[in-house]
Formats: structure tokens, C-alpha cells, sequence
């Protein structure tokens, strides 16, 4: 019992300085925010001071920022749902030929970053016009192997029995769909939809790609303008607007954390 | 699964149904049709032409172009740091998660909470944290410079050709360490109860247990983690371009950069698809490495 005890305490303990750590960054980009002085020659005091925020609120046009990142991320999150859910669901739970090639290029797609097709994406969105719009910051990140994968384990882990009890019930193949997977997969929803609109709101390599002016400027985007290597901005101006563009996602990530583990399903069993 | 689909799926309602998948696989397969497999085959190709964006010319010039890229040194650095950065990270990254995965997990309270603290920073938008850490590493002040630095000596890092690409990949690490420790906090819940405490029964210690029960279950997961943090410290892009742009001297350029630079920066659409192929070499042979090493576990995963 005494060990027990004593392995806990060296756990939690070793548990906690890992956390001091990765929090660390974190709350001094708060307290250069937020506290008076200059951050840079470490004399930082103790009084509060919302000057910082307010300049950096000023540095940028925060509501269009705010704006268009919502706008993109949730386009492509629910893009994503609609187009990974059929497939996922017939490559779990449908024989077709060509199902193992399927799921072969949806692995496949999982792998490879949006680097190695930039060029040619590019060339294709700037034939259609699209360059420095919304859609080109939408569609190529639609088709996503990542979610296909996520949901594809998540519905081979829903028992036959649900498809079968629906199937008496009259439910048609592909109203399955929504009568069955999706009431099930929601846990999934929450993990794909963290880890995708994570990853969209925070990339700033494709909007420096497609982007050519600031008028659809995504939150990284804008703030790389603002805070490059050779920026002028005070530190404390470029970390209160570091503050102002990690929070919302930081805040947002709070409300849904607690389903984050229970959508993943990377089990051997798929159970 | 064979059987299990066919006991589903009464014989004589199948034939009508031949439609059904088809119709469930088309959406997403067209989005990654015209979004990734085309514009893979197409890259290879654009590298044997001399392609001018502006006036929309094109003309074949074989291999010339790999000619002129493969000798100079800024492709050969590129692929040295990327490869370096990969090295210094992904270790780091999936090592240090499964070790807060298995704190966190062994934790009879508060795990949600050091969970949430974990996953922070890859939440936190890197664009943004890199002027923090650019604090951070500030030159003589700076919290590194004035702990680490005057301990050991090694001060400035972002101006050292030789510190600034391990700089880069701590705050590469910090970010990454999040999403791996989720998949294997997820694969740790599936690990069956009953089987660490009939181990326990048998005399089994904790490294017994972990090595013989714990271990196998997270097959799944540590390929999942290993790939995604593979695939993620190779295209490496946001902090080296906000925090150094590739300097001091190019020692901190990658290739997402420099294909950045080639492509969109200065139009050498021909450099760019070769600085774009190489990458995708890198990430196949790694991938592929992995994936043979790891027995195949992630696709077993699915197939049941």
C-alpha cells in the first residue's frame, strides 16, 4: 500500500513538472501581456496594464481576422463530415471491389503533407480564378484521410446488432447513414473535429501560399504579418497579439476537451 | 469481417444495393482525386518543364532542372535540416507523450486536467507562440540565455548556425507533444482491465505488465502517433518562417520552406516540384519504413 502510494506521488509529481513546462510559454506570453514593463530586459512588474491589448486590438482588424478564420475552419470541418462519413461507413461496413485500393489511397492521403501538392493545387485554383478567396482556403483541405480513417475505426467499432435492428426496422442502406453511424460516431466528431479545425486554424503555411492580400487573411496568416523576424511592433504589442489569437481556440478547446479520448479509436481491434 | 458483413447483409438485398457504396465513396474520393493524387502525379511531371507562371509558357527541358537543383547546396541543406529536424523531433515527441500518456493515465484523479495542460500547446496557434519563444530565446535576457545559457554556455541560439535548428525543434516538440499523447491516452483506455489485474495475480511487476499487456494494445496508436509526428516534423514550416525565415545562413531552411520560397516567392515552378518531390520521397521512404517496421499495425488496426 505504501508503495502504491508513493509510486502515485512520484507520478503526479513528474506529471506536474512536465505540465509546468509545456504551460510555461504559455503564461509569460500572458504576463508580458498583461503586466507593465519591458519584457525584454526581463523587468517585468507587477501592474496590470491592458495598453498592450489595446495596441495589438489596433495592430489588426481582429473581427475580419476572427471572421474569416470561423468561417474557413467551420467550411471545412463540416465539409469534412459530410464528405467522410459515406465513405468511411462503406469502406467499415460494405463489400465493393476496389475497397482495399480505396482505403490503400485514403491511407496514403493520410501521409502526405499539403507541401508536395501545393504547386500543382496552386496552378489549378489560379486557372479557376480562385487565388486569395475563400475557396482556396477551403477546398483543397475537404478530402481528408485523417477523418476518414478516424471515422472508418469508429464505425467498425459499432456492433452489427445496431445495423441489423435498423435494417428490420425498414432502414434503407444509405439512410443508415444518419439513422445509425451518426448518432454513434459523435464521440468522433468532437476528436476529428479538434484535431482538424486545430490544425486549420493554425496553419499558416497554405494561406501563405494562396494568399496574395490581406482581404481573407486567416488568424496566422495576419499575425505572421505582424510579428515576422524583422518586425518593429514592441515584444509586448506582438505577445498581446500573440494572446489575442491562441485564446479563442484555447477557450473553445476547454468547452469540448473532455470528449477529445473517448472519439479516438486506434485500437487493434477496432474496439 | 467477411462473414460478419455477409450475415449483415441478406443475399437477396444485395444485388439492388451494387450502387450503395459507389454512391457513399464518390464525394470523398473526388475531393481527394483532384486534390491529392492528381497533383501528385502532376509534380513529378512539372519537373521536367521549364514553366513560366506570368506568361504561361511551357517547355520541356527534360532533367535539366534536377540537373541545376541536386548540385546546389541550398536543396542539399534543405534536406540535411529536414531530415536532422525529424531526428531531433519525433523521438522526442513520441517518446516523451507515451510517458505522459502513461503518468496521466495512471493518475486516479486530475488526469483530465494535466490532459487539458498537455494538449495546450499544439491547440496554441504556432504562428503566434513563435514570438513568445522568440522571447524566450532572446539574446543575453532571454529566459534560455539567462537559465540554460549560463549553465552551459550555449547563449543565442536563433543566430547560431548551430543552435537554431535544435532552438526550432524544441518549440517543434512542446507543440507536438499534444496530439500524440491524446492517441495514446486513447489507445490506453482500450487496454483490457482484466489482464493487468490477471497479471498482477501471477506476480507480474509494472514492467512485466507494461512490456507484455500495456505495450501490444498501443500497437495501433504508436504507429498512428509515429507516422502523423513523422509526417508533421517533415513539412515543418510555421516557426521556422515566422522565428528565423530559414537563417542564420540558411542552417535552419526546410524544405516546406525552400519549396516556399522557390514556388511562391520567386515562381521557379520547376525547382519548386523538384524541392516538392524530394519531399515526397522523404515522406514515402520514412512512411514506408515505419509502416513495414511496425509489422503492418496500422492497417491491421482496421481489418480486424
Amino acid at each position: 500500500m505504501n508503495t502504491t502510494i508513493r509510486r502515485r506521488i512520484g507520478v503526479h509529481t513528474a506529471v506536474a513538472a512536465g505540465g509546468v513546462i509545456m504551460l510555461g510559454p504559455l503564461v509569460l506570453m500572458l504576463a508580458g501581456t498583461f503586466l507593465v514593463g519591458n519584457p525584454l530586459n526581463g523587468d517585468l512588474t507587477p501592474h496590470l496594464t491592458l495598453d498592450h491589448v489595446r495596441d495589438a486590438w489596433a495592430a489588426l482588424d481582429w473581427p475580419r481576422v476572427y471572421g474569416t478564420s470561423v468561417l474557413v475552419t467551420g467550411a471545412i470541418f463540416l465539409a469534412q463530415v459530410v464528405t467522410s462519413l459515406p465513405i468511411a461507413y462503406a469502406l467499415a461496413r460494405w463489400e465493393f471491389r476496389g475497397r482495399t485500393l480505396t482505403f490503400k489511397l485514403v491511407l496514403v492521403c493520410l501521409v502526405i503533407p499539403v507541401q508536395v501538392t501545393a504547386i500543382p493545387i496552386y496552378f489549378l485554383l489560379s486557372d479557376l480564378g480562385l487565388l486569395d478567396s475563400y475557396s482556396a482556403l477551403i477546398l483543397p483541405s475537404i478530402g481528408s484521410g485523417f477523418c476518414i480513417y478516424l471515422f472508418r475505426q469508429f464505425i467498425l467499432a459499432i456492433p452489427a446488432s445496431m445495423f441489423d435492428a435498423a435494417r428490420l426496422d425498414g432502414v434503407g442502406p444509405v439512410a443508415m447513414l444518419w439513422r445509425v453511424v451518426l448518432p454513434h460516431v459523435r464521440p468522433a466528431l468532437v476528436a476529428a473535429g479538434v484535431f482538424s479545425v486545430v490544425s486549420h486554424w493554425n496553419d499558416l503555411y497554405w494561406p501563405s501560399v494562396v494568399l496574395t492580400t490581406d482581404h481573407v487573411a486567416t488568424v496566422p496568416y495576419a499575425v505572421a504579418g505582424v510579428s515576422g523576424p524583422d518586425s518593429t511592433v514592441p515584444l509586448s504589442v506582438q505577445l498581446a497579439v500573440a494572446a489575442l489569437a491562441a485564446l479563442p481556440l484555447l477557450v473553445c478547446f476547454l468547452l469540448v476537451q473532455r470528449h477529445l479520448v473517448r472519439g479516438l479509436v486506434l485500437t487493434a481491434d477496432g474496439e | 469481417m467477411t462473414a460478419l458483413l455477409e450475415a449483415s447483409v441478406p443475399r437477396r438485398l444485395r444485388t439492388p444495393r451494387r450502387y450503395v457504396p459507389a454512391l457513399l465513396v464518390t464525394p470523398a474520393a473526388t475531393f481527394l482525386m483532384v486534390f491529392f493524387i492528381v497533383p501528385l502525379s502532376t509534380v513529378m511531371a512539372l519537373t521536367l518543364f521549364d514553366y513560366q507562371p506570368l506568361t504561361r509558357s511551357i517547355r520541356f527541358v527534360g532533367l535539366r532542372n534536377w540537373d541545376r537543383i541536386l548540385t546546389s547546396p541550398e536543396l542539399q541543406q534543405a534536406t540535411v535540416n529536414t531530415v536532422l529536424y525529424a531526428v531531433l523531433t519525433v523521438p522526442v515527441i513520441v517518446g516523451l507523450s507515451l510517458l505522459a500518456a502513461l503518468g496521466i493515465h495512471a493518475l486516479p484523479r486530475w488526469g483530465g486536467l494535466w490532459r487539458t495542460v498537455y494538449f495546450l500547446p499544439t491547440i496554441a496557434t504556432m504562428a503566434a507562440m513563435s514570438v513568445v519563444w522568440r522571447w524566450l530565446f532572446y539574446p543575453g535576457t532571454g529566459l534560455v540565455d539567462s537559465t540554460i545559457g549560463r549553465l552551459t554556455g550555449a547563449t543565442d541560439w536563433l543566430h547560431s548556425t548551430t543552435l537554431a535548428l535544435p532552438a526550432i525543434a524544441v518549440i517543434g516538440s512542446w507543440a507536438g507533444i499534444g496530439s500524440s499523447m491524446v492517441m495514446f491516452l486513447a489507445g490506453l483506455s482500450s487496454v483490457p482491465q482484466h489482464l493487468h489485474e490477471a497479471g498482477r495475480l501471477d506476480g507480474a511487476g509494472p514492467w512485466h505488465r507494461f512490456w507484455h499487456i500495456t505495450w501490444p494494445a498501443l500497437g495501433p496508436s504508436t504507429m498512428f502517433a509515429l507516422i502523423i509526428a513523422t509526417r508533421d516534423a517533415l513539412r515543418v514550416f510555421d516557426q521556422v518562417h515566422v522565428m528565423t525565415d530559414g537563417g542564420p545562413l540558411g542552417s535552419t531552411e526546410t524544405l516546406a520552406d525552400l519549396q516556399w520560397r522557390y514556388g511562391v516567392s520567386y515562381l521557379d515552378i520547376g525547382s519548386g516540384s523538384i524541392v516538392n518531390t524530394v519531399l515526397l520521397g522523404l515522406v514515402l521512404v520514412t512512411v514506408a519504413a515505419q509502416y513495414l517496421a511496425g509489422g503492418r499495425r496500422l492497417e491491421r488496426a482496421g481489418a480486424r
